[in-house]
């Protein structure tokens, strides 16, 4: 009796398995690619371009995007870099799943065989995501001429003709934060909290925040505050984010700026939590991402990521793709709920900033 | 269900494959309940493995530390110690290892090699001496003592490679060329591994090396005195004392052996794989290796199977979420189902309905709460 359902249980999960297998054997036919290329790859020059050209030609614009270490919606980079394939994808009436799609990378170690994916399966156009996928991207770059690769975040020091890297003047938009909260605070002291320091855009938010606060009141008393963890850890610690939100509270400062990830995010929701104090959101238009901050958010320093990807999307597909550094849009968010409260001169005193930024009338003196 | 009639190497495996098929059954409900096709996603997991010469270099260049890390949880289980710390002694090796690879460049390969291989090995057995000696002079558990000596590794490793920032020191092996990203420069030529196939298929020759390792360790454990003394203290303490056996001796050994295999992991992940340390490299490997040397029930050849499993689970994760949009973390959940299963033996004998016959485990491998 007992054997017998044994026996059945047993024979439930072996037709499971030979159903795989079943399955399996299929799919091994269409990648011939892979097998030409395994005969002769022992012979150490051949990369994977013959098989990376090939598929293109096909008709098909397919895009593929990696992620860094963390989730495609993770309400920031990833998530701003995703929408804006997204939005491509729809306004070009491609599929999503067949004619863009993601690899969300779970460890730092694989950001070059996430990137191998798209490149066997012939994809045009690949998104890479964030600053420390950086040289893995400029890696497959070079090892596939015939693909495009945009790299947000991704300075490049020398420019090569298949890599964009859409990077932001932080400087710029932390400069209008910082005048923003030099003009909205009350005690004279205004904080940031922010991700790591080895990560230099972030750098470049805080140094933009502390010129444009003193562009405002050069007397004004700036607390800001690095995550001291490694960079793998420095974006996702919203508790030391609140905490640090909370001591910077406690020394006298009524605006706070949050700027890194999950970090920062956990800074806006202490803020939000002491009445009267304001907040600073980063890099997206946090109003949209992160609603437990509506008591305190007035603006938000932007990347505009989504938008930036879209339109390098456009010129891959246009063929008119250019390698080097491609500046992507920086501002502030709009003030939502608190529009009514900011007052008409400093609405104007940010624009006339705005325009100063741009033409270059203003500097923000951050490399 | 009668296992009688299997023989005894069927009988050594039924548990492992019967708990392994388990975890991929719930893992498969798991993506049925959250809308993935768990078939087109096993299909992209085996595919991604081994369905080209990219995937089976994937799943064996993922497999070598493997190996080796649960060969070093799988020994001092042997003796009745848990060594949780594989995953600081790793990093121990690593750091070690990556020191000598970086300097010393005008040696040639014939000795540089060697000698960064040997300091990765020493480097872990530090970190395992340490528990060891703790565990016999001072009573000190070693499960506790090498959780923390991993944050203690975690932090110096870190440390030796921090970038300097925000006015602080910089690490002694970072690489100033990397700016503010905190890692070591590459190795020297004469310290890595030789290939054995070149990129994209990327296997080095270590993989002879772990596989020498592998036999010796069985060789040790099963042929020698020094194998059946550690034999003896796992299942008796007491009976090894009262047999005239050096006990103590026999803990730290073991745990020497169990740090210098974990610490040759680390070496042969940087000198074969990474040429450089950084931190986000992380010791993860060392904590699968004890999933690894249960699921090989704590023998040899058994961890070499686990690892090319755990490996080729590794590899083909890309692969399954590209074909079938299913988040990798579906491999962590299998891992950690397997991990369950052979972990508690009793959920499988029932499921399966085993009946107890000698050959087959009992209970989870000698681990000795509050001895």
């Amino acid at each position: 009796m007992n054997s017998k359902r044994a026996i059945g249980v047993f024979g439930l999960l072996m037709s499971f398995v030979l159903l795989i297998g079943a399955c399996v054997a299929p799919s091994a036919a269409p990648s011939t690619t892979s097998t030409t290329t395994e005969t002769t790859a022992v012979t150490e020059t051949t990369t994977t371009t013959d098989t990376a050209a090939a598929p293109a030609a096909a008709g098909a614009f397919k895009i593929g995007l990696v992620t860094d270490v963390g989730r495609v919606n993770d309400r920031s980079f990833n998530q701003s870099a995703w929408e804006g394939v997204q939005q491509f994808g729809a306004a070009n009436g491609l599929k999503e799943g067949d004619d863009y799609k993601y690899i969300e990378t779970k460890d730092a170690k694989d950001y070059a065989e996430n990137i191998q994916q798209f490149v066997d399966n012939g994809f045009n156009v690949i998104v890479t995501v964030g600053f420390a996928i950086g040289d893995a991207t400029a890696k497959a770059a070079a090892a596939n001429p015939d693909i495009n690769f945009i790299g947000v975040d991704q300075f490049q020091a020398a420019e090569v003709a298949n890599v964009a890297g859409l990077i932001f003047h932080e400087d710029q938009s932390g400069f209008l934060a910082g005048a923003l909260a030099a003009h909205l605070s009350k005690s004279g002291t205004i904080g940031a909290v922010l991700g790591t320091d080895s990560v230099p855009p972030v750098v470049r938010f805080k140094e933009g925040y502390e010129a444009g606060a003193k562009y405002i009141n050069k007397d004004i008393k700036i607390i800001s505050v690095y995550n001291p963890k490694d960079i793998s850890q420095a974006f996702n610690d919203p508790e030391w984010g609140a905490a640090t939100a909370k001591q910077t509270i406690d020394q006298g400062a009524d605006v706070i700026f949050g700027a890194g990830g999950n970090t920062g995010n956990g800074a806006l929701q202490e803020v939000a939590g002491h009445a009267g104090l304001y907040c600073i959101g980063v890099d997206s238009d946090q109003w949209e991402t992160v609603p437990a901050a509506h008591p305190c958010l007035v603006s938000s320093a932007m990347k505009l990521i989504t938008p930036g990807v879209q339109d390098l999307l456009t010129l891959a597909k246009d063929g008119k793709f250019k390698g080097g550094n491609v500046f992507g849009g920086a501002g502030l968010a709009p003030f939502h709920d608190f529009d009514a409260k900011i007052p008409a001169d400093v609405k104007a005193d940010l624009e006339k900033i705005d325009a100063g930024l741009k033409d270059g009338s203003i500097e923000t003196g951050v490399k | 269900m009668n296992v009688r009639f299997l023989p005894r190497i069927g009988r050594a495996l039924l548990l492992p494959v019967l708990a392994l098929l388990a975890a991929l059954v719930i893992g498969a409900l798991v993506m049925w309940i959250s809308g993935d096709d768990p078939i087109k996603a096993y299909q992209g997991l085996f595919s991604g493995a081994f369905g080209n010469g990219r995937g089976w270099a994937s799943t064996v260049r993922r497999m070598v530390p493997l190996i080796l890390t649960g060969l070093s949880v799988a020994v001092a289980f042997k003796a009745g110690l848990f060594n949780i710390g594989a995953s600081g002694q790793f990093l121990m090796g690593t750091v070690f290892s990556v020191a000598v690879g970086l300097y010393f460049a005008a040696l040639p390969l014939a000795i540089h090699l060697p000698l960064a291989l040997l300091a990765g090995v020493l480097g872990g057995m530090l970190w395992g001496a340490i528990p060891g000696a703790l565990k016999v002079y001072t009573g000190a558990h070693e499960v506790i003592v090498t959780i923390m000596l991993n944050y203690i590794a975690s932090l110096f490793t870190g440390w030796t490679v921090f970038a300097g920032t925000q006015g602080q020191a910089h690490g002694p092996l970072w690489d100033k060329a990397a700016g503010a990203i905190s890692t070591t420069p590459d190795i020297a030529e004469s310290a890595r591994i030789p290939l054995l196939f070149a990129a994209p298929y990327r296997v080095h020759t270590g993989i002879f090396l772990v596989l020498v390792v592998v036999i010796f360790i069985w060789w040790l454990l099963y042929k020698t005195t020094i194998g059946f003394e550690i034999r003896t203290v796992g299942q008796n303490l007491k009976a090894a004392q009262y047999a005239g056996m050096h006990v103590n001796w026999t803990i730290i050994l073991t745990m020497l052996i169990a740090g210098g295999l974990a610490g040759l992991a680390g070496a042969i992940e940087t000198l074969g794989v990474n040429y450089k340390f950084a931190p986000e490299f992380g010791g993860a490997v060392g904590f699968a290796g004890i999933t690894v040397a249960l699921l090989g029930q704590t023998n040899p050849f058994g961890v070499v199977l686990a690892a090319f499993m755990f490996g080729a689970l590794d590899a083909g994760a890309a692969k399954m979420q590209f074909d079938a949009g299913v988040s990798t973390d579906i491999i962590q959940i299998i891992q950690a189902l397997v991990l369950t299963f052979v972990a508690a033996p009793l959920i499988i004998r029932t499921i399966f309905r085993l009946r107890q016959v000698d050959g087959l485990m009992k209970s989870a491998p000698g681990v000795s709460w509050g001895k």
